[in-house]
Protein backbone atom coordinates (compact mmCIF):
# COMPACT_ATOMS: atom_id res chain seq x y z
CA UNK A 1 0.00 0.00 0.00
CA UNK A 2 1.37 3.24 -1.11
CA UNK A 3 1.38 6.56 1.61
CA UNK A 4 1.09 8.98 -1.24
CA UNK A 5 -1.79 10.56 -2.76
CA UNK A 6 -1.84 10.74 -6.38
CA UNK A 7 -4.06 13.27 -8.45
CA UNK A 8 -4.47 13.58 -11.82
CA UNK A 9 -6.98 16.30 -13.58
CA UNK A 10 -8.17 15.86 -16.88
CA UNK A 11 -11.36 17.66 -19.06
CA UNK A 12 -14.16 15.68 -20.76
CA UNK A 13 -15.89 18.23 -23.10
CA UNK A 14 -17.31 21.04 -20.05
CA UNK A 15 -16.52 18.48 -17.12
CA UNK A 16 -13.42 18.46 -15.02
CA UNK A 17 -11.72 14.72 -13.92
CA UNK A 18 -9.97 14.42 -10.67
CA UNK A 19 -8.72 11.03 -10.55
CA UNK A 20 -6.86 9.96 -7.18
CA UNK A 21 -4.79 7.25 -6.65
CA UNK A 22 -3.50 6.02 -2.89
CA UNK A 23 -4.55 7.44 0.17
CA UNK A 24 -6.41 10.21 1.24
CA UNK A 25 -5.49 11.27 4.76
CA UNK A 26 -4.78 14.36 6.97
CA UNK A 27 -1.45 14.71 5.39
CA UNK A 28 -2.47 14.36 1.57
CA UNK A 29 -5.70 15.39 1.14
CA UNK A 30 -4.67 19.23 1.11
CA UNK A 31 -3.37 18.76 -2.59
CA UNK A 32 -6.53 16.89 -3.63
CA UNK A 33 -8.01 20.12 -1.49
CA UNK A 34 -6.24 22.70 -3.47
CA UNK A 35 -7.36 21.09 -7.03
CA UNK A 36 -10.90 21.17 -5.71
CA UNK A 37 -11.30 24.50 -4.93
CA UNK A 38 -9.27 25.89 -7.95
CA UNK A 39 -11.72 23.86 -10.18
CA UNK A 40 -14.66 25.47 -7.99
CA UNK A 41 -12.60 28.99 -8.32
CA UNK A 42 -12.16 28.77 -12.21
CA UNK A 43 -16.21 27.95 -12.52
CA UNK A 44 -16.74 24.10 -12.50
CA UNK A 45 -20.39 23.24 -11.88
CA UNK A 46 -20.33 19.46 -11.90
CA UNK A 47 -16.75 17.42 -11.19
CA UNK A 48 -16.11 14.14 -11.28
CA UNK A 49 -13.96 12.72 -9.11
CA UNK A 50 -12.66 9.20 -10.30
CA UNK A 51 -11.68 6.83 -7.34
CA UNK A 52 -10.57 4.11 -9.26
CA UNK A 53 -7.00 3.55 -7.74
CA UNK A 54 -7.62 4.59 -4.33
CA UNK A 55 -7.09 2.59 -2.00
CA UNK A 56 -8.06 4.13 1.52
CA UNK A 57 -9.72 7.29 2.43
CA UNK A 58 -9.81 9.10 6.39
CA UNK A 59 -12.28 11.42 7.41
CA UNK A 60 -9.55 14.09 6.53
CA UNK A 61 -10.42 12.93 2.92
CA UNK A 62 -14.09 13.15 3.54
CA UNK A 63 -14.07 16.76 5.13
CA UNK A 64 -12.34 17.68 2.04
CA UNK A 65 -14.91 15.94 -0.44
CA UNK A 66 -18.26 17.31 1.55
CA UNK A 67 -16.27 21.28 1.00
CA UNK A 68 -16.46 21.14 -1.92
CA UNK A 69 -20.06 19.17 -2.70
CA UNK A 70 -21.51 22.22 -0.12
CA UNK A 71 -19.98 25.29 -2.47
CA UNK A 72 -21.06 23.07 -5.36
CA UNK A 73 -24.56 22.27 -4.59
CA UNK A 74 -24.81 26.41 -3.36
CA UNK A 75 -24.66 26.64 -7.24
CA UNK A 76 -27.02 24.01 -8.26
CA UNK A 77 -23.61 21.39 -9.05
CA UNK A 78 -22.43 18.67 -7.49
CA UNK A 79 -19.26 16.55 -6.99
CA UNK A 80 -19.88 13.12 -8.64
CA UNK A 81 -18.13 10.01 -7.17
CA UNK A 82 -17.07 6.88 -9.54
CA UNK A 83 -15.50 3.34 -9.13
CA UNK A 84 -15.31 3.36 -5.29
CA UNK A 85 -13.57 0.29 -4.46
CA UNK A 86 -15.48 -1.89 -1.44
CA UNK A 87 -13.81 -0.73 1.73
CA UNK A 88 -14.08 2.98 0.83
CA UNK A 89 -17.46 2.79 -0.30
CA UNK A 90 -18.33 1.01 3.02
CA UNK A 91 -16.63 4.41 4.62
CA UNK A 92 -19.21 6.53 3.00
CA UNK A 93 -21.95 3.86 3.77
CA UNK A 94 -21.41 3.97 7.78
CA UNK A 95 -21.08 7.93 7.18
CA UNK A 96 -24.22 8.22 5.47
CA UNK A 97 -22.35 9.74 2.95
CA UNK A 98 -23.70 7.74 0.12
CA UNK A 99 -27.31 10.13 0.32
CA UNK A 100 -25.01 12.79 -0.27
CA UNK A 101 -22.74 12.41 -2.95
CA UNK A 102 -24.40 10.40 -6.29
CA UNK A 103 -21.83 7.49 -6.72
CA UNK A 104 -21.10 5.33 -9.55
CA UNK A 105 -19.85 2.55 -10.98
CA UNK A 106 -18.00 3.55 -13.50
CA UNK A 107 -16.46 7.16 -15.05
CA UNK A 108 -18.25 6.71 -17.67
CA UNK A 109 -21.26 6.65 -16.54
CA UNK A 110 -20.34 9.30 -13.97
CA UNK A 111 -19.54 11.73 -16.86
CA UNK A 112 -23.08 10.70 -19.07
CA UNK A 113 -24.70 11.89 -16.01
CA UNK A 114 -22.46 15.21 -15.84
CA UNK A 115 -22.83 15.67 -19.44
CA UNK A 116 -26.78 15.19 -18.91
CA UNK A 117 -28.04 18.20 -18.28
CA UNK B 1 68.48 36.59 -3.01
CA UNK B 2 64.81 36.35 -4.46
CA UNK B 3 63.99 39.18 -6.43
CA UNK B 4 62.26 42.63 -5.63
CA UNK B 5 58.87 42.38 -6.82
CA UNK B 6 59.27 38.60 -5.08
CA UNK B 7 60.19 40.07 -2.12
CA UNK B 8 57.39 42.42 -2.28
CA UNK B 9 54.66 39.82 -2.73
CA UNK B 10 55.53 37.98 0.29
CA UNK B 11 55.83 40.49 2.02
CA UNK B 12 52.43 41.32 0.71
CA UNK B 13 51.34 37.74 1.26
CA UNK B 14 53.00 37.81 5.18
CA UNK B 15 50.92 40.92 5.48
CA UNK B 16 47.53 39.41 4.18
CA UNK B 17 48.17 36.42 6.88
CA UNK B 18 48.28 38.95 9.68
CA UNK B 19 45.29 40.18 8.57
CA UNK B 20 43.35 37.73 8.84
CA UNK B 21 44.53 36.31 12.57
CA UNK B 22 43.63 39.82 13.51
CA UNK B 23 40.25 39.79 11.92
CA UNK B 24 39.82 36.28 13.43
CA UNK B 25 40.60 38.03 16.81
CA UNK B 26 38.60 41.20 16.48
CA UNK B 27 35.75 38.69 15.22
CA UNK B 28 35.44 36.81 18.47
CA UNK B 29 35.23 40.17 20.68
CA UNK B 30 32.01 40.80 22.54
CA UNK B 31 32.25 44.48 21.51
CA UNK B 32 32.84 43.73 17.60
CA UNK B 33 29.52 41.62 17.76
CA UNK B 34 27.65 44.57 19.39
CA UNK B 35 29.09 46.85 16.16
CA UNK B 36 27.39 44.68 14.17
CA UNK B 37 24.64 44.29 15.47
CA UNK B 38 24.49 48.26 15.01
CA UNK B 39 24.95 49.13 19.03
CA UNK B 40 27.52 52.05 18.33
CA UNK B 41 28.03 53.37 21.75
CA UNK B 42 31.24 55.38 23.16
CA UNK B 43 32.21 52.35 24.48
CA UNK B 44 32.33 50.01 21.13
CA UNK B 45 33.67 53.57 19.38
CA UNK B 46 36.47 53.76 21.44
CA UNK B 47 37.43 49.93 20.90
CA UNK B 48 37.11 50.52 16.96
CA UNK B 49 39.32 53.46 16.75
CA UNK B 50 42.05 51.82 19.37
CA UNK B 51 41.77 48.26 17.96
CA UNK B 52 41.84 49.60 14.30
CA UNK B 53 44.66 52.25 15.32
CA UNK B 54 46.60 49.48 16.12
CA UNK B 55 45.79 47.72 12.96
CA UNK B 56 47.26 50.90 10.79
CA UNK B 57 50.45 51.25 12.77
CA UNK B 58 50.85 47.27 12.04
CA UNK B 59 50.15 48.63 8.47
CA UNK B 60 52.90 51.33 8.41
CA UNK B 61 55.16 48.99 9.91
CA UNK B 62 54.66 46.07 8.08
CA UNK B 63 55.35 47.92 5.25
CA UNK B 64 58.48 47.80 2.01
CA UNK B 65 60.69 50.61 1.90
CA UNK B 66 60.26 52.26 -1.54
CA UNK B 67 62.79 55.35 -1.97
CA UNK B 68 61.82 55.74 1.11
CA UNK B 69 58.26 55.47 1.47
CA UNK B 70 56.38 52.33 2.70
CA UNK B 71 54.42 50.80 0.52
CA UNK B 72 51.95 49.94 3.26
CA UNK B 73 48.67 48.84 4.21
CA UNK B 74 48.08 51.35 7.15
CA UNK B 75 44.92 52.67 5.38
CA UNK B 76 43.20 49.31 6.17
CA UNK B 77 42.84 49.96 9.57
CA UNK B 78 40.38 53.54 9.53
CA UNK B 79 38.77 51.87 6.60
CA UNK B 80 37.32 49.20 8.42
CA UNK B 81 36.65 50.89 11.19
CA UNK B 82 34.51 53.55 9.10
CA UNK B 83 32.96 50.69 7.14
CA UNK B 84 31.34 49.32 10.24
CA UNK B 85 31.70 52.03 12.91
CA UNK B 86 30.82 55.41 10.77
CA UNK B 87 33.15 58.19 10.34
CA UNK B 88 33.72 58.78 14.09
CA UNK B 89 35.85 55.26 14.76
CA UNK B 90 37.21 55.77 11.22
CA UNK B 91 38.97 59.51 11.70
CA UNK B 92 40.11 58.06 15.11
CA UNK B 93 41.62 55.06 14.07
CA UNK B 94 42.99 57.11 10.96
CA UNK B 95 44.38 59.71 13.65
CA UNK B 96 46.57 57.11 15.37
CA UNK B 97 47.61 55.26 11.76
CA UNK B 98 49.00 59.24 10.75
CA UNK B 99 50.29 59.79 14.21
CA UNK B 100 52.78 57.05 13.81
CA UNK B 101 53.35 57.34 10.38
CA UNK B 102 54.11 61.16 11.03
CA UNK B 103 57.12 60.09 12.88
CA UNK B 104 58.57 58.29 10.35
CA UNK B 105 58.81 60.94 8.60
CA UNK B 106 59.76 61.13 4.50
CA UNK B 107 58.67 63.60 2.00
CA UNK B 108 55.26 62.34 1.74
CA UNK B 109 54.34 61.58 5.67
CA UNK B 110 52.20 65.12 5.26
CA UNK B 111 50.05 63.60 2.12
CA UNK B 112 50.03 60.14 3.89
CA UNK B 113 49.09 61.22 7.24
CA UNK B 114 45.97 63.06 5.61
CA UNK B 115 45.26 60.40 3.26
CA UNK B 116 44.87 58.06 5.82
CA UNK B 117 42.61 60.01 7.92
CA UNK B 118 40.82 60.86 4.78
CA UNK B 119 40.77 56.88 4.52
CA UNK B 120 38.53 56.21 7.73
CA UNK B 121 36.40 59.92 7.13
CA UNK B 122 35.19 58.57 3.62
CA UNK B 123 34.51 54.93 4.79
CA UNK B 124 32.35 56.27 7.89
CA UNK B 125 30.78 58.35 5.01
CA UNK B 126 29.67 55.44 3.07
CA UNK B 127 28.77 53.49 6.31
CA UNK B 128 25.73 56.37 6.55
CA UNK B 129 25.12 56.76 3.12
CA UNK B 130 24.26 52.79 3.87
CA UNK B 131 21.77 53.47 6.24
CA UNK B 132 24.03 53.42 9.06
CA UNK B 133 25.25 49.55 7.71
CA UNK B 134 28.28 47.87 6.73
CA UNK B 135 28.10 48.18 2.85
CA UNK B 136 28.53 44.73 0.87
CA UNK B 137 31.55 43.21 -0.05
CA UNK B 138 31.81 44.47 -3.57
CA UNK B 139 30.85 47.99 -2.57
CA UNK B 140 33.94 48.16 0.26
CA UNK B 141 36.22 46.68 -1.73
CA UNK B 142 35.47 49.01 -4.64
CA UNK B 143 35.56 52.33 -2.12
CA UNK B 144 38.62 50.83 -0.83
CA UNK B 145 40.33 51.18 -4.27
CA UNK B 146 39.18 54.57 -5.07
CA UNK B 147 40.33 55.82 -1.37
CA UNK B 148 43.56 54.67 -2.51
CA UNK B 149 43.52 56.19 -5.68
CA UNK B 150 42.65 59.80 -3.70
CA UNK B 151 45.44 58.72 -1.66
CA UNK B 152 47.79 58.39 -4.69
CA UNK B 153 46.59 61.99 -5.83
CA UNK B 154 47.10 63.60 -2.48
CA UNK B 155 50.71 61.92 -2.70
CA UNK B 156 50.70 63.72 -6.08
CA UNK B 157 48.82 67.15 -5.32
CA UNK B 158 51.13 68.08 -1.87
CA UNK B 159 54.51 66.47 -2.08
CA UNK B 160 57.13 68.10 -3.47
CA UNK B 161 59.62 68.12 -5.49
CA UNK B 162 56.87 66.26 -7.87
CA UNK B 163 59.26 63.98 -9.82
CA UNK B 164 60.09 62.19 -7.06
CA UNK B 165 56.10 62.06 -6.00
CA UNK B 166 55.66 60.68 -9.58
CA UNK B 167 58.21 58.46 -9.69
CA UNK B 168 57.09 57.00 -5.94
CA UNK B 169 53.09 56.81 -6.91
CA UNK B 170 53.88 54.97 -10.37
CA UNK B 171 56.09 52.57 -8.00
CA UNK B 172 53.78 52.13 -5.50
CA UNK B 173 50.28 52.52 -7.07
CA UNK B 174 48.88 49.52 -8.17
CA UNK B 175 50.61 47.42 -5.19
CA UNK B 176 49.08 49.72 -2.37
CA UNK B 177 45.87 49.83 -4.22
CA UNK B 178 45.75 45.97 -4.01
CA UNK B 179 47.28 45.14 -0.88
CA UNK B 180 44.62 47.43 0.72
CA UNK B 181 41.84 46.19 -1.19
CA UNK B 182 42.87 42.48 -0.17
CA UNK B 183 42.96 43.69 3.63
CA UNK B 184 39.36 44.95 2.89
CA UNK B 185 38.24 41.99 1.10
CA UNK B 186 39.39 40.02 4.38
CA UNK B 187 37.96 42.12 7.07
CA UNK B 188 35.08 42.33 4.95
CA UNK B 189 34.36 38.63 3.85
CA UNK B 190 34.84 37.59 7.86
CA UNK B 191 32.61 40.44 9.63
CA UNK B 192 29.97 39.89 7.09
CA UNK B 193 29.82 36.09 7.37
CA UNK B 194 29.60 36.73 11.00
CA UNK B 195 26.81 39.40 10.84
CA UNK B 196 24.94 36.50 8.53
CA UNK B 197 25.57 33.91 11.35
CA UNK B 198 24.43 35.65 14.02
CA UNK B 199 21.41 36.75 11.78
CA UNK B 200 20.64 33.27 11.49
CA UNK B 201 21.11 32.31 14.76
CA UNK B 202 19.03 35.34 16.39
CA UNK B 203 16.42 33.61 13.34
CA UNK B 204 16.57 30.13 14.43
CA UNK B 205 16.37 31.51 18.41
CA UNK B 206 13.49 33.19 17.15
CA UNK B 207 12.13 30.03 16.14
CA UNK B 208 12.53 28.18 18.65
CA UNK B 209 11.39 30.49 21.37
CA UNK B 210 7.71 30.37 19.02
CA UNK B 211 8.25 26.82 19.15
CA UNK B 212 8.17 26.44 22.57
CA UNK B 213 5.25 28.76 23.05
CA UNK B 214 3.28 27.09 20.33
CA UNK B 215 3.89 23.76 22.26
CA UNK B 216 3.15 25.26 25.92
CA UNK B 217 0.07 26.71 24.19
CA UNK B 218 -0.81 22.95 22.86
CA UNK B 219 0.18 21.80 26.46
CA UNK B 220 -2.61 23.86 27.80
CA UNK B 221 -4.91 23.08 25.29
CA UNK B 222 -4.73 19.69 25.56
CA UNK B 223 -5.82 19.75 29.16
CA UNK B 224 -8.73 22.37 28.26
CA UNK B 225 -9.70 19.66 26.07
CA UNK B 226 -9.13 17.08 28.72
CA UNK B 227 -11.51 19.08 31.12
CA UNK B 228 -14.19 18.73 28.51
CA UNK B 229 -14.50 15.01 29.03
CA UNK B 230 -16.11 13.97 32.36
CA UNK B 231 -13.84 14.27 35.46
CA UNK B 232 -15.12 10.88 36.48
CA UNK B 233 -17.30 8.39 35.86
CA UNK B 234 -21.10 7.77 37.54
CA UNK B 235 -21.51 4.56 39.27
CA UNK B 236 -24.17 2.47 38.35
CA UNK B 237 -26.04 -0.33 40.27
CA UNK B 238 -25.78 -3.31 38.33
CA UNK B 239 -23.47 -2.03 35.85
CA UNK B 240 -19.71 -1.16 35.31
CA UNK B 241 -18.15 1.68 32.50
CA UNK B 242 -15.03 2.37 31.72
CA UNK B 243 -14.08 4.76 29.20
CA UNK B 244 -11.02 6.91 27.36
CA UNK B 245 -9.60 8.86 24.96
CA UNK B 246 -6.13 8.92 23.68
CA UNK B 247 -5.27 11.70 20.56
CA UNK B 248 -2.47 10.94 18.36
CA UNK B 249 -1.16 14.33 18.76
CA UNK B 250 -1.14 17.10 21.67
CA UNK B 251 -5.08 17.79 20.84
CA UNK B 252 -7.98 15.39 18.99
CA UNK B 253 -10.58 15.47 17.60
CA UNK B 254 -12.49 12.18 19.61
CA UNK B 255 -14.61 12.79 22.36
CA UNK B 256 -16.75 10.70 24.72
CA UNK B 257 -19.79 12.19 27.36
CA UNK B 258 -21.88 10.75 29.97
CA UNK B 259 -24.77 12.93 30.81
CA UNK B 260 -27.39 12.77 33.84
CA UNK B 261 -30.88 12.06 32.13
CA UNK B 262 -34.25 12.88 34.39
CA UNK B 263 -35.19 9.31 36.62
CA UNK B 264 -31.94 8.18 36.80
CA UNK B 265 -31.79 7.24 32.91
CA UNK B 266 -27.99 8.07 31.46
CA UNK B 267 -26.77 9.20 28.38
CA UNK B 268 -23.29 8.01 26.29
CA UNK B 269 -21.83 9.52 23.79
CA UNK B 270 -18.65 8.83 21.43
CA UNK B 271 -17.75 11.16 18.84
CA UNK B 272 -15.35 11.57 16.10
CA UNK B 273 -14.80 14.83 14.18
CA UNK B 274 -13.17 14.79 11.06
CA UNK B 275 -9.50 15.03 10.22
CA UNK B 276 -7.88 15.57 13.74
CA UNK B 277 -4.66 18.15 15.51
CA UNK B 278 -5.95 21.56 16.17
CA UNK B 279 -8.74 21.90 13.46
CA UNK B 280 -9.83 18.73 14.93
CA UNK B 281 -9.96 19.94 18.31
CA UNK B 282 -11.69 23.20 18.03
CA UNK B 283 -14.76 21.22 16.23
CA UNK B 284 -14.79 19.00 18.82
CA UNK B 285 -15.23 21.57 21.50
CA UNK B 286 -18.23 23.19 19.68
CA UNK B 287 -19.58 19.85 18.83
CA UNK B 288 -19.63 18.59 22.44
CA UNK B 289 -21.09 22.10 23.91
CA UNK B 290 -23.66 21.48 21.52
CA UNK B 291 -24.27 17.75 21.62
CA UNK B 292 -24.32 18.42 25.83
CA UNK B 293 -26.56 21.31 25.46
CA UNK B 294 -29.20 19.22 23.35
CA UNK B 295 -29.22 16.45 25.11
CA UNK B 296 -30.16 18.17 28.54
CA UNK B 297 -33.18 20.01 26.44
CA UNK B 298 -34.48 17.56 25.00
CA UNK B 299 -36.17 13.54 26.48
CA UNK B 300 -35.62 11.80 23.38
CA UNK B 301 -32.20 11.16 21.52
CA UNK B 302 -33.22 11.46 17.92
CA UNK B 303 -34.56 15.30 18.92
CA UNK B 304 -31.37 15.86 20.52
CA UNK B 305 -28.91 14.86 17.90
CA UNK B 306 -31.16 16.14 15.08
CA UNK B 307 -31.11 19.76 16.75
CA UNK B 308 -27.33 19.15 17.19
CA UNK B 309 -26.87 18.42 13.57
CA UNK B 310 -28.64 21.46 12.38
CA UNK B 311 -26.95 23.84 14.64
CA UNK B 312 -23.32 22.39 13.83
CA UNK B 313 -24.05 22.22 10.06
CA UNK B 314 -24.63 25.66 10.16
CA UNK B 315 -21.19 26.46 11.31
CA UNK B 316 -19.50 24.08 9.11
CA UNK B 317 -18.13 26.17 5.41
CA UNK B 318 -14.95 23.86 6.00
CA UNK B 319 -16.67 21.01 5.57
CA UNK B 320 -15.77 19.52 8.98
CA UNK B 321 -18.28 17.03 10.04
CA UNK B 322 -18.35 14.66 13.25
CA UNK B 323 -19.99 11.44 13.80
CA UNK B 324 -21.87 10.42 17.03
CA UNK B 325 -23.42 8.02 18.77
CA UNK B 326 -25.50 8.90 21.56
CA UNK B 327 -27.79 5.98 23.43
CA UNK B 328 -29.81 6.43 26.75
CA UNK B 329 -29.54 3.86 28.88
CA UNK B 330 -32.21 2.87 31.76
CA UNK B 331 -30.41 1.24 34.41
CA UNK B 332 -33.68 0.09 36.18
CA UNK B 333 -35.40 -1.39 32.47
CA UNK B 334 -32.03 -2.47 31.19
CA UNK B 335 -32.91 -0.75 27.84
CA UNK B 336 -31.04 1.40 25.58
CA UNK B 337 -32.18 3.69 23.03
CA UNK B 338 -30.07 4.83 20.18
CA UNK B 339 -29.17 7.36 17.39
CA UNK B 340 -26.32 6.51 15.64
CA UNK B 341 -24.89 9.63 12.98
CA UNK B 342 -22.34 7.70 10.84
CA UNK B 343 -20.39 6.55 13.81
CA UNK B 344 -18.38 3.52 13.20
CA UNK B 345 -21.32 1.02 14.35
CA UNK B 346 -20.73 -0.14 18.33
CA UNK B 347 -20.49 -3.80 19.20
CA UNK B 348 -22.86 -5.71 21.32
CA UNK B 349 -21.94 -8.64 22.39
CA UNK B 350 -24.47 -10.83 24.32
CA UNK B 351 -23.70 -13.00 26.70
CA UNK B 352 -23.62 -16.06 24.39
CA UNK B 353 -20.83 -14.99 22.45
CA UNK B 354 -23.16 -13.37 19.31
CA UNK B 355 -21.76 -9.62 18.36
CA UNK B 356 -24.46 -7.37 16.83
CA UNK B 357 -23.55 -4.33 14.79
CA UNK B 358 -25.54 -1.25 15.90
CA UNK B 359 -25.66 0.46 12.30
CA UNK B 360 -26.05 3.75 10.78
CA UNK B 361 -29.70 5.70 11.73
CA UNK B 362 -28.41 8.77 10.06
CA UNK B 363 -26.01 11.06 8.08
CA UNK B 364 -22.53 12.45 10.34
CA UNK B 365 -23.26 15.62 12.36
CA UNK B 366 -22.60 18.98 10.27
CA UNK B 367 -23.09 17.32 6.12
CA UNK B 368 -26.83 18.13 5.72
CA UNK B 369 -28.76 20.21 8.00
CA UNK B 370 -32.05 18.72 7.27
CA UNK B 371 -31.26 15.63 8.28
CA UNK B 372 -33.81 13.62 10.65
CA UNK B 373 -32.34 10.52 13.18
CA UNK B 374 -34.16 7.74 13.61
CA UNK B 375 -34.06 6.24 17.15
CA UNK B 376 -33.72 2.28 17.70
CA UNK B 377 -34.18 0.71 21.52
CA UNK B 378 -33.38 -3.08 22.68
CA UNK B 379 -33.08 -4.67 25.68
CA UNK B 380 -30.07 -5.29 27.59
CA UNK B 381 -29.19 -8.76 29.28
CA UNK B 382 -27.14 -9.28 32.08
CA UNK B 383 -23.68 -10.66 31.00
CA UNK B 384 -24.08 -8.05 27.80
CA UNK B 385 -21.29 -6.12 26.94
CA UNK B 386 -21.77 -2.74 24.18
CA UNK B 387 -18.40 -1.21 23.09
CA UNK B 388 -18.27 2.05 21.73
CA UNK B 389 -15.07 2.89 20.09
CA UNK B 390 -13.89 5.61 16.94
CA UNK B 391 -12.27 4.54 13.80
CA UNK B 392 -8.64 5.19 15.49
CA UNK B 393 -9.25 1.40 17.21
CA UNK B 394 -10.22 -0.34 14.24
CA UNK B 395 -7.63 1.31 11.88
CA UNK B 396 -4.59 1.75 13.66
CA UNK B 397 -2.37 0.22 11.52
CA UNK B 398 1.12 -2.07 11.79
CA UNK B 399 4.37 -1.51 10.03
CA UNK B 400 2.52 -3.25 7.08
CA UNK B 401 -0.12 -1.10 7.03
CA UNK B 402 -2.19 -4.13 8.18
CA UNK B 403 -5.79 -2.46 10.38
CA UNK B 404 -6.74 -3.70 13.53
CA UNK B 405 -9.67 -3.93 11.96
CA UNK B 406 -13.44 -4.85 13.19
CA UNK B 407 -13.23 -8.83 13.09
CA UNK B 408 -10.34 -8.46 15.82
CA UNK B 409 -11.99 -5.86 18.06
CA UNK B 410 -15.35 -8.47 18.13
CA UNK B 411 -13.24 -11.26 19.03
CA UNK B 412 -11.46 -9.24 21.84
CA UNK B 413 -14.72 -8.39 22.80
CA UNK B 414 -15.99 -11.60 22.92
CA UNK B 415 -13.20 -13.41 23.98
CA UNK B 416 -13.62 -10.77 27.37
CA UNK B 417 -17.24 -10.34 27.60
CA UNK B 418 -17.50 -12.34 31.13
CA UNK B 419 -15.04 -9.62 32.65
CA UNK B 420 -16.02 -6.14 33.81
CA UNK B 421 -15.52 -2.69 31.78
CA UNK B 422 -12.25 -1.48 32.89
CA UNK B 423 -10.93 -4.94 32.45
CA UNK B 424 -11.93 -5.41 28.67
CA UNK B 425 -10.97 -1.89 27.54
CA UNK B 426 -7.33 -2.62 28.71
CA UNK B 427 -7.56 -5.80 26.92
CA UNK B 428 -8.35 -4.03 24.01
CA UNK B 429 -5.98 -0.94 24.24
CA UNK B 430 -2.96 -3.69 24.96
CA UNK B 431 -4.23 -5.69 21.77
CA UNK B 432 -4.31 -2.78 19.75
CA UNK B 433 -0.76 -1.82 21.15
CA UNK B 434 0.50 -5.10 20.46
CA UNK B 435 -0.70 -4.96 16.91
CA UNK B 436 0.70 -1.13 15.98
CA UNK B 437 4.15 -2.61 17.47
CA UNK B 438 6.30 0.73 17.47
CA UNK B 439 4.21 2.29 14.70
CA UNK B 440 3.49 5.88 15.75
CA UNK B 441 -0.54 6.02 16.96
CA UNK B 442 -1.99 7.52 13.57
CA UNK B 443 -5.53 8.41 14.79
CA UNK B 444 -7.54 9.66 17.95
CA UNK B 445 -8.43 6.63 20.03
CA UNK B 446 -11.66 6.81 22.05
CA UNK B 447 -13.53 3.84 23.90
CA UNK B 448 -16.37 3.59 26.29
CA UNK B 449 -17.36 -0.09 27.51
CA UNK B 450 -20.01 -0.67 29.30
CA UNK B 451 -20.86 -4.25 30.95
CA UNK B 452 -24.52 -5.34 32.08
CA UNK B 453 -24.06 -7.07 35.38
CA UNK B 454 -20.29 -6.68 37.64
Amino acid sequence: MSTTLKVEEQRRGDIPILSLGGRMDSTTSPDAEAHLTRLIGEGAHRIVVDFRDLEYISSAGLRVLLASQKRLKQAGGAVLLSALRPEIRKVFDIAGFNRLFTIYPTLEEALGAGQGR
Amino acid sequence: MASEPITEFIVLFQMMCVVVVFAYLVTRSQWYHEVLDGILSWKNQVFLILVFGIVSIYGSMSGVEVLGAPLNIRDTGPMVAGFVGGPIAGIGAGLIGAAYRMTLGGFSKIACSVATVLSGLLAGLIFIANNRKMPALVMAVAAAIIIEGIHMGLVLVFSRPFSQALTLVSDVAFPMIAANAAGIFVFGYISLNLKKERETARERDRYQGELQRKNAELHIAREIQESFLPPSLPALPGYTLAAESRPAREVGGDFYDVLASPGGRVGLVIADVSDKGVPAALFMALSSTVMRASAAWHQQPGDAVRDANTLIAGESRSGMFVTLFFCILDPEQGTITYVNAGHNPPLLVRDDGTVHSLSMTGMALGADPGESYEERSLSLCSGDLLVLYTDGVTEAEDSSQLQFGEERLADVARRERSRPAGAVLASIQAEVSAHTGAMPQFDDMTLVVLKVGT
